[in-house]
C-alpha cells in the first residue's frame, strides 16, 4: 500500500513533523523513490577515478552504482548489474576496470559507458532479439550525469532542473572549497572513514546545523578537551576542536543560518578577516593564496568561516577543513556516513596534515565527539517508536527568519530554520514524484520554505 | 605537533636481532597480559603509565599502511590524546558510555620480533577483542609494541600498532582503546 499524498503532506506541519517519518519502513521506501529517485546526489570526486577504467562504486540511495571513468575522459555512472542474470559486475570498492568491464559469471563484456561489447558464442543467441544495440543487453547507465568543479553528481530522473540550478546558492561553499586551492582544484586524498549510525538518515541532517545541542550532547568531549588544556597548560588544535562545542549559549546565538532551495544550507556567514593570519598553517596557506589570488581575494577566500555546510540528499562539505561527510541511508533506521579528505591541489602540505588530523579526531570511527552524536541519533530513533507522543517539534524562532533571494536565513542561530527548509524540501520532494521522460517537470526546483 | 613529527620511528621491522632469556621473555609476556588486564578492567590511570612520554598508540586504517601521515588511521594518539579519551570515557555526562563499553582481551601467539634502530624491542601479538556496549562486537589482529626496557627492568611502550583484520570495514564508533 502506498501512502497517500494528502497522508504524506499532512506529516509536515510548519513547526512539527510526524515521527513516522523516521521510523515507517513504507515512508523510508517512497523517500528512495521520490528523493534519491529524483534529486542530485554526489557519487563522488573526480579525482578517485583519475585513469580509464578506474571506478568507484557507491549508492544512490538503495541503489548500487559504479563511478568510471571512460576513454574519452568522460566520467559515466553506471547501475552495478549485469543484464544477463543481475549479477554486480565490479565488487564493492575502488578498483581498475581495464578498457572495459567483464561480468565474472559468464563474461558479458561493455564499455565503460555500460554500452555492450561483447559475449561468448554469440550464434547461441542467433533468431533471438539480440543486438548490441538494444539496451536489454548493456548495463544500465543512470539517467543524468553531471561534475560541478570536480565533484560528480547524478540523477536517477531524465527530467529535473541542471545539476546547477539544483545546487543554487549552495554551491558557493565548493567554490569556497575550490579556491582554497592556489589552482582551484581539490582532490580525494589520505582514505575514507566509513561510518555506522542506527537512525534514520535526516536525524544527522538536522543535527549538522543543531546548535542548541552542542554544549549539551558534547559536554564529554568539550569538558575532557579543556580539563587536558589545563593540565599541559595550553589549547593546541587537537584540544580547540574539541572545545569550541562548549561555547556558551549566546555564541550559537550570533551565529548565521543559510537556508537555500531543495534543503541545502550552511551555518555561520558571519565573514572572519582575522582567520588568514590567525596561526603558522594559516599564514603559510594565506601567503599562497595571495600569490595566486591577489591579498584582497585571498583574504575573502579564507575568511568565509563555514561550518558544516548542507547538501541535502548528499551530505556535509566542511570547507575550512576539507572534509566531506556523504551521507548514505542504507534503512530506516540505519545511516552509513563515508567521510572524504580532500588535498588542496598547490597549497602547502601544512593544510593537508591539518585536514588529515581533523578528520582522525573528529570525523573518525573513534572520534571523542561524534560517539556521543550517534548515541543521541539512536535515543530519537528508539524514543519515535514508543507511544509516547507523535511529533517532534521544530518551533524554535519559527516565523523569524528572513527571506533572500535564493531561500532564507535566520535571525538568531539557534533557530530551527534548518530543520523547516529540510523538511519543505522532503515534503516537495515526496508529494512530486519522479515521472520519466516529462521534460518540463521541473518539481524539486521550488521546494519553497514558504511552504512549511 | 607531537602527532605529526615525522621522525617518529612507526617501523615494526627489526633492524637487528633480540635474544632474550626465558625469563626475560616471561617478563615480556606478563607486561602484554597486564596491559590487556587494565584495559579490560577499565583501569585506565595504571593504563596510561605503561607508556613512555613520547609513546604512540596507532591503528591503520589500511592494510600495510606505511605511516600516519600521509593516510587517514582509526586511532593515532600521543599521550595528550590518550589522557583525553579516558577524560571522555570517565566523564558522568559520556551518553555513549551509558552503558559502559565491556571488554575482553585474548592476547596469544607473543614473539619477539628483533630491535629497531633505537633498540627498542619490537613484540608481537595476536589479539582477539570481544567488546560488549549493549550489543557484542568482535575485532582481531595483530598487535605489534614496541618497548623501551625501563631501569627497574621493567618495560614500557614506546609504540603499540593494532592491525585489525578488517581495519577497511564500516564501523560502529571505537570508543575505548583496542
Amino acid at each position: 500500500m502506498t501512502l497517500s499524498n494528502e497522508a504524506l503532506a499532512a506529516m509536515v506541519r510548519p513547526d512539527s513533523v510526524h515521527k513516522h517519518v523516521y521510523t515507517d519502513p513504507e515512508i523510508f521506501a517512497l523517500e528512495m523513490e521520490r528523493i534519491y529517485g529524483q534529486a542530485w546526489i554526489y557519487v563522488g570526486h573526480e579525482s578517485q577515478v583519475k585513469k580509464t577504467g578506474d571506478y568507484h562504486t557507491t549508492r544512490i540511495g538503495d541503489q548500487d552504482v559504479i563511478m568510471v571513468r571512460a576513454a574519452d575522459g568522460k566520467v559515466h555512472v553506471v547501475y552495478n548489474r549485469c543484464p544477463h542474470k543481475g549479477a554486480k559486475v565490479v565488487p564493492e570498492g575502488d578498483g581498475c576496470t581495464g578498457k572495459f568491464f567483464r561480468c565474472p559469471y559468464h563474461a558479458w563484456t561493455f564499455k565503460l559507458d555500460g554500452s555492450h561489447l561483447s559475449l561468448p558464442l554469440k550464434n547461441g543467441l542467433e533468431g533471438t532479439c539480440y543486438d548490441p544495440a538494444n539496451p536489454d543487453f548493456s548495463m544500465k547507465a543512470v539517467a543524468r550525469v553531471d561534475s560541478y568543479r570536480g565533484f560528480v553528481f547524478a540523477s536517477q530522473s531524465a527530467a529535473g532542473p541542471d545539476l546547477k540550478t539544483f545546487l543554487g546558492g549552495v554551491a558557493s561553499s565548493i567554490d569556497n572549497l575550490c579556491e582554497r586551492s592556489p589552482v582551484g582544484e581539490v582532490e580525494v586524498a589520505g582514505g575514507t572513514f566509513r561510518v555506522m549510525q542506527k537512525s534514520n538518515w535526516k536525524v544527522f541532517y538536522e543535527n549538522l546545523h543543531d546548535t542548541m545541542h552542542a554544549r549539551v550532547t558534547h559536554e564529554s568531549s568539550f569538558v575532557a578537551a579543556r580539563e587536558e588544556a589545563k593540565e599541559i597548560g595550553e589549547m593546541p588544535f587537537e584540544l580547540l576542536i574539541m572545545d569550541g562545542n562548549g561555547e556558551p549559549y549566546e555564541f550559537w546565538e550570533k551565529l548565521e543560518l543559510r537556508a537555500y532551495h531543495n534543503g541545502h544550507g550552511y551555518m555561520e556567514g558571519i565573514f572572519d578577516p582575522t582567520a588568514a593570519t590567525r596561526d603558522p598553517v594559516s599564514r603559510d596557506h594565506f601567503a599562497v593564496l595571495t600569490e595566486a589570488y591577489g591579498e584582497e581575494k585571498a583574504r575573502q577566500i579564507m575568511g568565509m568561516n563555514r561550518h558544516n555546510t548542507i547538501i541535502y540528499g548528499s551530505g556535509s562539505p566542511h570547507t575550512v577543513f576539507q572534509q566531506f561527510r556523504v551521507i548514505r541511508p542504507v534503512s530506516v533506521d540505519r545511516t552509513m556516513i563515508e567521510i572524504q579528505t580532500f588535498r588542496l591541489k598547490g597549497a602547502p602540505d601544512a593544510v593537508f596534515d591539518r585536514a588529515l588530523t581533523y578528520a582522525n579526531l573528529i570525523n573518525s570511527p573513534s572520534s571523542n565527539v561524534m560517539p556521543d552524536d550517534v548515541e543521541v541519533y539512536k535515543r530519537c530513533q528508539e524514543g519515535n517508536q514508543t507511544r509516547g507522543g507523535d511529533w517532534v517539534s521544530l518551533h524554535r524562532y519559527l516565523g523569524t527568519d528572513q527571506e533572500t533571494p535564493d531561500g532564507m536565513v535566520s535571525t538568531n542561530g539557534t533557530s530551527e530554520l534548518p530543520m523547516r527548509n529540510q523538511f519543505a524540501a522532503w515534503k516537495q520532494y515526496m508529494l512530486n514524484p519522479p515521472t520519466q521522460a516529462t521534460p518540463n517537470q521541473t518539481a524539486s526546483t521550488e521546494a519553497g520554505h514558504a511552504a512549511a | 605537533m607531537q602527532l605529526l613529527d615525522r621522525s617518529f620511528d612507526v617501523s615494526t621491522v627489526p633492524v637487528a636481532g633480540a635474544t632474550l632469556s626465558a625469563e626475560a621473555l616471561r617478563g615480556v609476556e606478563q607486561f602484554l597480559y597486564r596491559e590487556a588486564r587494565l584495559l579490560d578492567e577499565r583501569r585506565f590511570a595504571e593504563w596510561l603509565a605503561l607508556w613512555t612520554e613520547d609513546g604512540r598508540y596507532w591503528v591503520p586504517r589500511f592494510h600495510d599502511q606505511a605511516n600516519p601521515f600521509e593516510q587517514i588511521s582509526l586511532f593515532w594518539e600521543d599521550k595528550m590524546l590518550r589522557e583525553v579519551r579516558v577524560r571522555r570515557v570517565e566523564n558522568a555526562r559520556n551518553w555513549s558510555q551509558q552503558p559502559l563499553t565491556r571488554s575482553a582481551h585474548l592476547v596469544g601467539n607473543i614473539t619477539i620480533e628483533g630491535l629497531d634502530a633505537a633498540g627498542h624491542l619490537i613484540v608481537r601479538s595476536t589479539l582477539q577483542l570481544t567488546e560488549w556496549r549493549i550489543e557484542q562486537r568482535q575485532l582481531a589482529g595483530a598487535v605489534f609494541h614496541k618497548l623501551a626496557a625501563t631501569d627497574d627492568g621493567g618495560w614500557k611502550i614506546v609504540l603499540k600498532r593494532v592491525n585489525l583484520v578488517n581495519c577497511d570495514d564500516v564501523f560502529a564508533n571505537l570508543e575505548v582503546f583496542i
